[in-house]
């Protein structure tokens, strides 16, 4: 890691909200937390039942599970996009359904996303994009311009700084969007099929992106049906099926038998 | 304080930017904004015009009490005429009494003749045979019972009460449609527009609802959201307004012309009505702008 570093020491955390004990030892404070946590969606569909998740600090975790097992529902609760029907979603401390709603920005500032379709804007470059992470929290300019810097080199797109999303390979727009993700130095990033749209080369690029932001302190929950790089990292692996976690532990995609 | 400020600069320039980088949608916003507007005011003109006419005919409503000749008095008021052309000044009906003597009479008559081109030919008449009068104007041309009763009620002074009865609720029944129909339709032409624009905000929010997306998921909180769109739904009224006015300025000289010649009869005087159709169509831009922005944003932002 040439890099310069971006993110605070894992040492020293920042608290995720406001208002969490900052002087509780790590350890003791999990990133997140999920207690008895059902969703059901207002026609009816049960997405999550009865989860409980547990992600230490510095943790990277694999979610996996057929599509409609209830992998993007948990990570919607998570940003609070969502609220669960019942049980409690905990982010460093503090649940998530006493966070009233416009303390919700802050929050999302302090957890990086990633999405299949990186969600750039095809209108401005790779650096404005970056960019806009910040301008859109009020970010004074002065401190802008050196965050997305760091954030660029830490991907590797400071050469492309310039150039318009459309003009870039699908691996580098991914790395725009996680460039994006970075910038406001999250604690968390969660990531929702990054490798989705990628070949098998690409995808691991932007793997070995992720587990290098991991060791500078990151803890990264990554949704992905990708089995080979799950299977090959041999890290957690959170599996879902039909809204309920069917095994959680250190191994492949699927169950080593 | 300063993060007010660059929350300002920050809306400001990015309701700009959104402006350029959607200039599809920029300009078709603009363009319905101008239309509506230009519609809007051309029913306010049609309105205004029509109502001008309407209290100009109702003005030349007035009430004529013919008066005796009075020997020896030619041309002049009588004492009792003076005392009959204060009591009917004094009515609160009334708005004002004026004494054309026989003379003025004669005068009147001989410019109409003139005016049609007929022969004058009241120089061969041995004495003027036209009577004086009291035209009474009234502040509503409705209430005419009390003024005719009081000059009725002189018969020593007054002649004749040429019967305006019949005239004036015929033409206040058509004039009063006229006004309710002109404002109804300005209403309803209010509200069309009113809907037009807000949705032509609400397709331009729309086409922009993944970068509304991405401001959430980084954590943008709703103002920051919000004010760039009011910003630019503000700007494109404004510049709706601005081209609006523009083309009206442009037009409506021949217009006025044209209409003057049309309804000869009616003075439809379009520079009056300026300074309020100014402010109807740059206050009609600016908040719909702003209101169809704000309510397009609104069901984008944070549950």
């Amino acid at each position: 890691m040439t890099t310069p570093t971006i993110l605070r020491p894992a040492a020293a955390p920042e608290p995720l909200v406001d208002g969490a004990s900052p002087s509780a030892p790590a350890e003791a404070r999990p990133v997140v937390s999920l207690r008895g946590v059902r969703k059901v969606y207002p026609n009816g569909k049960a997405a999550l039942d009865d989860v409980d998740l547990t992600l230490g600090e510095g943790e990277f975790v694999f979610l996996v599970g057929p599509s409609g097992a209830g992998k993007t529902t948990l990570l919607k609760l998570l940003i609070r996009d969502e609220r669960p029907t019942s049980g409690e979603v905990i982010l460093d401390g503090r649940n998530l359904a006493r966070v009233p709603r416009r303390k919700v920005p802050e929050l999302r500032r302090k957890i990086g996303i990633v999405f299949q379709d990186y969600k750039l804007l095809p209108t401005r470059t790779v650096r404005e994009n970056v960019a806009f992470a910040l301008e859109v929290t009020g970010t004074p300019r002065r401190q802008i311009r050196p965050a997305v810097d760091r954030a660029l080199a830490v991907v590797g797109l400071a050469a492309q700084a310039d150039q318009l999303p459309t003009t870039l390979s699908g691996g580098e727009q991914q790395r725009t969007a996680i460039a994006r993700a970075l910038v406001h130095e999250p604690r968390l990033i969660i990531a929702d099929e990054p490798t989705g749209n990628l070949d098998p080369l690409i995808s691991w690029e932007i793997i070995q992106l992720l587990l290098r932001i991991n060791e500078l302190g990151v803890t990264i929950l990554m949704a992905t049906h990708n089995a080979s790089v799950v299977t090959a990292l041999r890290r957690r692996v959170v599996a879902l099926e039909e809204g309920r976690v069917v095994r959680d532990e250190v191994g492949g995609y699927h169950r080593d038998d | 304080m300063a993060g007010f400020f660059r929350f300002v600069a920050f809306s400001v320039t990015h309701g700009l930017q959104g402006l350029r980088r959607n200039g599809l949608m920029t300009i078709a916003a603009t363009a319905t904004m101008l239309l509506m507007l230009l519609l809007l005011a051309g029913f306010w003109l049609v309105q205004a015009g029509l109502a001008a006419g309407v209290s100009y005919v109702e003005q030349k409503v007035e009430i004529v009490a013919d008066l005796h000749d009075v020997p020896g008095a030619e041309g002049a008021l009588t004492v009792e005429a003076v005392a009959l052309e204060a009591d009917v000044a004094a009515l609160p009906t009334v708005r004002t009494v004026d004494f054309v003597s026989k003379d003025e009479a004669l005068a009147q008559f001989r410019e109409r003749l003139r005016e049609r081109g007929q022969v004058d030919l009241t120089g061969y008449l041995d004495r003027n045979p036209l009577p004086a009068s009291l035209e009474v104007k009234l502040v509503d041309p409705r209430n005419y019972d009390q003024v005719v009763q009081l000059l009725q009620n002189h018969s020593r002074v007054v002649d004749d009460v040429v019967q305006v009865q019949q005239l004036v609720s015929e033409l206040t029944t058509v004039t009063g449609v006229l006004r309710t129909g002109g404002i109804v339709l300005l209403v309803l032409v209010g509200f069309v527009v009113l809907f037009i624009i807000v949705n032509t905000i609400r397709l331009a929010v729309v086409a922009r609802r993944e970068e509304i997306e991405i401001m959430r998921l980084v954590g943008a909180s709703d103002a920051f959201i919000r004010w760039p769109f009011i910003f630019e739904g503000a700007f494109v009224g404004l510049l709706g307004a601005a081209a609006a006015l523009a083309i009206i300025a442009l037009v409506s000289g021949p217009v006025s012309d044209f209409m003057y010649g049309f309804f000869r009869v009616l003075p439809i005087e379009l520079g009056s009505l300026q300074s309020d159709m100014v402010l109807l169509v740059v206050g009609t831009g600016f908040g719909v702008g702003v209101l169809g922005s704000w309510l397009s944003v609104r069901s984008y932002l944070t549950k």
